[in-house]
C-alpha cells in the first residue's frame, strides 16, 4: 500500500518539476541560512560559517540529483524526454514523417487484416464446449453404418450425424424454402448444446414413424416467427406436412458446417434414405473420450471397417474410416491459401521495413553532426541509442495505429468482397488476439528495425569523433547497409509479383477455358416440387412438360430442365454396370455421373451433339429407356468400339434389371470447375425415371435479351402451372460461372494487391538510394561536367549504378521465386510454378520500375550546376 | 566513516520519525542538529543525505511538511509526524529492540570467552 502511494507520488512528480525544483532551493537555502548563523552564533566569521555550512551539507548539486531522483521516476522521466524531444524531430520533417508512418501503416494494416482473417478461421477454436474433442469422418456415413458404429467404438462419448436438405416453409401465400438440418437425435449432446427454449429430440422421439417434432435455429424463430415466445407447442407447415415445435437453439449456436433454420429427426423426415445402409448422406461428429487419442480412435475404426464390409459388402466394399479433428477438416481447404497470403503480405511488411530503416538511415547521416555533438557533451552510446530508438519506436507506433484502422477497412473490403462459398467462416474482426499481434509488429518493427540505423550510427561514432566526415570512405557502412536493404526490397517485391504473375496467367488461362457449353443470355433457376403434391413421376412430369411448354410457347424463349447445372456445384453419381461385361463384385463398379434432362437441353445449353440422336419427347414413361452419354464416358468405359447402342443399369436398383441404351453421345462440359476435367456422365430423361425422390430440377432459359424483363415473365409462366412452387437461385450462367472462378479472384486480387504495393515500396526505396548517392557525389559530377562529361555520360554514371543494385536484387529475387511458386502449385491452372514467360515478364516489370525510379534522380544529376558543386566542396 | 554510514542509512529512517515524535514539527537542519546530538557526534555525516530520506518518508506518508518561520525569523520547511508514522515507528522500534537484543545475545558468550 505504501509502496504503491510512494509510487503514485513519483509518478506524479513527474509534472511540476520547475515548481518543486524551486521548492527544493528555497528548503536547502533556508538550511543553509539556519546552518550560518548557528555557526556565526559560535563564534566563526561568516566567509568561515559560509564554507562550514557547504561541507557538511556535501555538494549542493549532489543532493539535488538524488533528491530528484527520489522525486519522480528517472528511467520513464528520461523516455518522457526523449519521446518529447521525437516529436519535436518528427513535426519538424513533416515530409519524412508522412513518408514512413505511410509505409509502416501499409505493412502493418495489410498484416493485421490477413491476420485477423487467420485468427479467426485457423486459430479460434469451434464454438462449442471443449471442441477439440470434437471428431468427424472423412467419407460420409449412411444412418445404418452411423448406428453400428455408435455400437461398436469405444473411443467416443457420443456420435452423431446431420444432412441438409432444403424444405418448402409455407407461412403465408409465398412459398419459401428454408434449410432444414436432418439429424439423428445425439448430435446436440454431441456438439454440447443445450436449447434456449424448450428441449431438443428426445431419443424416444427420434425413431421410425415418431412423432414429427421440429427444433428451430434462433435466427429462424427471430426473423421468420417473430421472435414468438409462445412458439413451443405450435405446429409448422413444412415439406408438406405439419411439426411441432418443441424448442428454439441459442442465438450463437449453428451446426459446423453450415447454416440450418431447422433440426429434424432424419429417421422421422426420411425414413426411406435413414434406412438405406446405401445412402451414404450424414456428416457425422463424435466426441472423443477424455482418455483417447486420435490414433487410438483410428485404430479402433479398422476392425469395424472389415466387419461392415464383411457384412455389407455391396455399400461398404473397400470401406476406410479416416478420423480428422472437426476443426481441422472445416478448416481444410482455407488453410493453405490463408498460409501463402499470410507469407505474401509478411513480405509486404518486411519491404517495408526495408524501407523505413532505409529512411531512417538517409536521416541518421543528415543527423551525424547533432550526435556526435551529443556525444562530446556527454551522451553515453547507451543513451543516444535509446533516443534514436525512441524515435522509430514512436513512428512504428503511429503507423501501427493507422494501420489498425486500415486493417478494419480492409477486413471490411474482404468480408465484402469474399466470394460465397467462404460463407460460412466465422465473423472476421478485431478482437484481443489481433490488437495484441498488430502491437507485437509494431513494437518490434520498431526496435529492429530502428536498431539497425541507430547501430550503424554508433558503431562509426566513436573512431570519427572528432573529425567531420563529409568523405566517402566514412559513409561506406552506410551505403552498404542501404544497399543491402534495396536488393532485399526488390528481391522480395519480384517474389510477389511472381506469385501475383502466375495467378493472373492462371487465371486467364481459366477464363479462356471453354466449358462446352455457351453461357450467354442463358438464366437458370432452382425448382424443388414438394413431396406432397409431387409423389410420382408422372405428376412431376406433368409439371415440367406444362412448364416447358408454357416458356417455349414464348416468342425467343428457349427453355429445359437439368438436374444439375454445371459448374453449380451439385451433382450425383450412381455405380453402374455396362451390359455383357465380365460380372463385377457389389461395391466395385464404376460410377456414373447421372443427369436428368427434360425439353431440348443440349439445344438451349449448346451442348454439341457429337454423334447418335437426340433426346425426343417420344422417351417418355413406358418408351424404351434411353441415355445420352458424354466423351468421357465414351472413353473411359467404351475405348475401342462406339457406346452408341450399348447399353447399362444402375447397380443398385430393386426389382428386376432396366437396362438403359447410349443412343447419342453429347460433347463434355466443365461440371465440376472450369479446371477440372468432366466425369463420364449420362443424360437421361426425367420422364423415364425411376426416382420419385428426385424432385429437384433447375430451369434453363436461353433468352433473346436483357434479363430483366424476361424474368417476370419466366416466372409468371412457371406459378401459372402451380403457384406455390419457390424459385430459388435465380442466376444466369455467365454468373454461375462467375462464381465458380470467384475463389481464385479473390486470391488473385489479394496477391495482387500485396505486389502492386510491395512494387511501390520498391521503387520508393531504389529512389531514396540513388538520389541519397547523387547528392552525396555531386561535387564529383560537377567535376566530371566540368571536365567535359555530357548528358548521357551523367545519366549513364547514376543508372549504372541503380542497374547493378536492380540486376542483384533481381537475380535474387529470381532464385527466392523458383524455389518459393512451387507452395503455390495448387492454387495455379495449367501454369507451371517455373513458368518462364511469367519470370520474364515480372523481372521485365520489375526493372522498368527500378529504372524509373532511378531515372528520376539521374535527370536531377544531369542538372548539376559544376559552380555551385564546386563551391559546396 | 564505512560501517557508521551503512547504520546512518538503515535506522536514519527510523531516528528522523523518533526525533518528530518527540519534538514535534522541526525543520530539516533542526533534525539534522537534534540527531548528531543525540548521537553524541558519533554519527557525522553530510547533513544533504538527510533530504532524500525526508522525502521518501513523506512520499510513504509517515510525516507531513509545511512551510513556516523558525525561532529566528527564517522562512523554513517544517516537518512533522503523522499517525501512520507513528505507528511505523512503534512497529520499527519493537523490531529494532528485538534485532538488538538477539544480536546482543550471539555478542555475549564471545566476550566472555574472552
Amino acid at each position: 500500500m505504501r509502496r504503491l502511494r510512494a509510487l503514485l507520488l513519483r509518478f506524479c512528480g513527474l509534472f511540476q518539476q520547475s515548481r518543486k525544483n524551486a521548492e527544493l532551493q528555497d528548503e536547502l537555502d533556508s538550511h543553509l541560512a539556519l546552518h550560518v548563523a548557528d555557526n556565526i552564533r559560535a563564534g566563526m566569521s561568516p566567509e568561515q560559517a559560509r564554507r562550514e555550512a557547504l561541507v557538511r551539507l556535501g555538494g549542493i548539486e549532489s543532493v539535488k540529483e538524488s533528491y530528484r531522483d527520489g522525486r519522480s521516476l528517472p528511467l520513464l522521466e528520461t523516455l518522457l524526454q526523449d519521446v518529447k524531444f521525437a516529436v519535436r524531430m518528427l513535426r519538424k520533417n513533416p515530409g519524412f514523417t508522412c513518408v514512413t508512418v505511410t509505409t509502416l501503416a501499409l505493412g502493418i494494416g495489410a498484416n493485421t487484416a490477413i491476420f485477423s482473417v487467420v485468427n479467426s478461421v485457423l486459430l479460434r477454436p469451434l464454438p462449442y464446449p471443449d471442441s477439440g474433442r470434437l471428431v468427424t469422418m472423412r467419407s460420409n456415413q449412411s444412418l445404418p453404418d452411423l448406428e453400428d458404429i455408435q455400437a461398436q467404438a469405444r473411443a467416443f462419448e457420443a456420435g452423431s450425424g446431420v444432412t441438409f436438405q432444403t424444405l418448402d416453409y409455407q407461412a403465408s401465400a409465398e412459398p419459401l424454402q428454408i434449410d432444414g438440418a436432418l439429424v439423428d437425435a445425439t448430435l446436440f449432446r454431441v456438439l454440447g448444446v443445450q436449447p434456449a427454449m424448450g428441449r431438443t429430440i428426445s431419443s424416444e422421439e427420434d425413431r421410425f414413424g415418431g412423432p414429427r417434432v421440429a427444433v428451430l435455429s434462433h435466427p429462424f424463430w427471430e426473423n421468420d416467427l417473430g421472435g414468438d415466445r409462445n412458439i413451443l407447442g405450435k405446429n409448422l407447415r413444412l415439406a408438406g406436412g405439419s411439426y411441432t415445435v418443441i424448442g428454439v437453439m441459442p442465438g450463437g449456436f449453428s451446426l459446423p458446417q453450415r447454416k440450418a433454420d431447422v433440426f429434424l429427426s432424419l429417421r422421422v423426415f426420411y425414413p426411406e434414405a435413414a434406412a438405406a445402409r446405401g445412402v451414404h448422406f450424414l456428416r457425422t461428429y463424435w466426441r472423443l473420450k477424455h482418455d483417447w487419442t486420435l490414433a487410438q480412435a483410428q485404430a479402433e475404426m479398422q476392425p469395424i471397417d472389415r466387419q461392415l464390409e464383411k457384412l455389407h459388402p455391396a455399400e461398404n466394399k473397400g470401406r476406410q474410416t479416416r478420423l480428422i479433428f472437426a476443426h481441422e477438416w472445416l478448416v481444410g481447404d482455407s488453410r493453405p491459401a490463408l498460409l501463402i497470403m499470410f507469407g505474401a503480405v509478411g513480405m509486404v511488411l518486411l519491404v517495408a521495413c526495408a524501407n523505413f530503416a532505409n529512411l531512417l538511415l538517409s536521416r541518421a547521416i543528415s543527423r551525424q553532426q547533432e550526435m556526435i555533438t551529443r556525444a562530446a557533451l556527454g551522451a553515453g552510446s547507451g543513451r543516444l541509442l535509446r533516443q534514436m530508438l525512441t524515435e522509430s519506436v514512436l513512428i512504428s507506433m503511429l503507423g501501427g495505429l493507422i494501420g489498425v484502422a486500415l486493417a478494419q477497412l480492409g477486413i471490411l473490403g474482404l468480408v465484402a468482397l469474399k466470394p460465397a462459398n467462404l460463407a460460412t467462416l466465422p465473423a472476421i474482426g478485431i478482437d484481443r488476439n489481433v490488437l495484441f499481434f498488430a502491437f507485437a509488429v509494431t513494437l518490434g518493427t520498431g526496435l529492429l528495425f530502428g536498431w539497425i540505423p541507430a547501430w550503424s550510427m554508433l558503431a562509426r561514432r566513436d573512431p570519427k569523433l572528432r573529425e567531420r566526415s563529409r568523405g566517402e570512405s566514412s559513409n561506406a557502412l552506410h551505403r552498404q547497409l542501404r544497399a543491402i536493404l534495396v536488393v532485399a526490397e526488390l528481391a522480395l517485391a519480384l517474389v510477389l509479383l511472381t506469385g501475383a504473375g502466375l495467378l493472373v496467367k492462371g487465371f486467364w488461362r481459366l477464363r479462356a477455358v471453354n466449358p462446352g457449353f455457351n453461357p450467354d443470355n442463358v438464366v437458370t433457376m432452382s425448382i424443388q416440387l414438394p413431396a406432397s403434391r409431387y409423389a410420382e413421376v408422372p405428376r412431376q412430369t406433368q409439371f415440367r412438360e406444362q412448364v416447358l411448354d408454357g416458356l417455349n410457347s414464348v416468342r425467343g424463349l428457349k427453355a429445359a430442365m437439368v438436374s444439375e447445372v454445371p459448374l453449380g456445384g451439385s451433382w450425383l453419381s450412381h455405380d453402374f454396370v455396362i451390359e455383357g461385361r465380365e460380372p463385377i463384385a457389389p461395391g466395385d463398379e464404376p460410377s456414373l455421373q447421372s443427369r436428368s434432362v427434360m425439353g431440348d437441353y443440349f439445344d438451349v445449353m449448346q451442348i454439341r451433339l457429337l454423334s447418335g440422336r437426340n433426346l425426343s419427347p417420344r422417351d417418355r414413361e413406358g418408351s424404351p429407356l434411353v441415355a445420352i452419354g458424354n466423351e468421357a464416358l465414351a472413353r473411359a468405359d467404351f475405348p475401342n468400339r462406339s457406346p452408341l447402342g450399348g447399353r447399362f443399369r444402375w447397380a443398385r436398383e430393386d426389382g428386376p434389371p432396366k437396362w438403359i441404351t447410349i443412343v447419342g453421345i453429347a460433347a463434355d462440359v466443365r461440371h465440376f470447375g472450369l479446371e477440372q476435367p468432366d466425369q463420364p456422365a449420362v443424360y437421361t430423361p426425367y420422364a423415364q425415371s425411376f426416382q420419385p425422390w428426385k424432385r429437384w430440377m433447375s430451369l434453363v432459359v436461353r433468352t433473346p435479351g436483357s434479363l430483366g424483363t424476361v424474368l417476370p415473365l419466366i416466372k409468371g409462366q412457371v406459378w401459372k402451372v402451380d403457384s406455390q412452387v419457390p424459385l430459388t437461385r435465380v442466376h444466369t450462367m455467365e454468373e454461375v460461372m462467375a462464381s465458380s472462378m470467384a475463389q481464385r479472384r479473390f486470391t488473385l486480387l489479394l496477391l495482387g494487391i500485396f505486389a502492386g504495393v510491395a512494387v511501390m515500396l520498391a521503387g520508393v526505396g531504389v529512389y531514396g538510394v540513388i538520389s541519397y548517392t547523387v547528392n552525396q557525389r555531386r561535387n564529383e559530377i560537377g567535376i566530371r561536367i566540368a571536365l567535359g562529361a555530357g548528358r548521357k555520360d551523367v545519366l549513364r554514371l547514376v543508372l549504372l549504378q541503380g542497374a547493378a543494385l536492380t540486376g542483384v536484387g533481381l537475380a535474387l529475387g529470381l532464385a527466392a521465386s523458383l524455389g518459393l511458386t512451387r507452395l503455390m502449385r495448387s492454387m495455379l491452372f495449367s501454369v507451371s510454378p517455373e513458368d518462364p514467360v511469367t519470370f520474364g515478364a515480372v523481372a521485365f516489370i520489375m526493372a522498368c520500375v527500378a529504372v524509373g525510379a532511378s531515372l528520376i534522380p539521374a535527370l536531377r544529376a544531369c542538372g548539376v550546376d559544376p559552380v555551385t558543386a564546386l563551391r559546396y566542396e | 566513516m564505512g560501517k557508521k554510514s551503512d547504520v546512518w542509512q538503515g535506522t536514519l529512517a527510523l531516528m528522523v520519525l523518533k526525533t518528530l515524535e518527540y519534538m514535534g514539527a522541526l525543520h530539516g537542519y533542526g533534525i539534522a542538529r537534534r540527531i548528531e546530538q543525540t548521537s553524541g557526534d558519533l554519527l557525522a555525516v553530510n547533513y544533504g543525505t538527510l533530504y532524500p530520506a525526508l522525502l521518501k518518508l513523506e512520499q510513504e506518508g509517515y510525516i507531513c511538511s509545511e512551510w513556516g518561520v523558525s525561532d529566528n525569523n527564517r522562512k523554513a520547511k517544517f516537518y512533522s509526524i503523522t499517525r501512520a508514522g507513528r505507528k511505523q515507528l512503534s512497529k520499527a522500534a519493537q523490531e529494532w529492540e528485538q534485532t538488538t537484543s538477539i544480536i546482543a545475545r550471539f555478542l555475549t558468550p564471545g566476550e566472555e570467552s574472552r
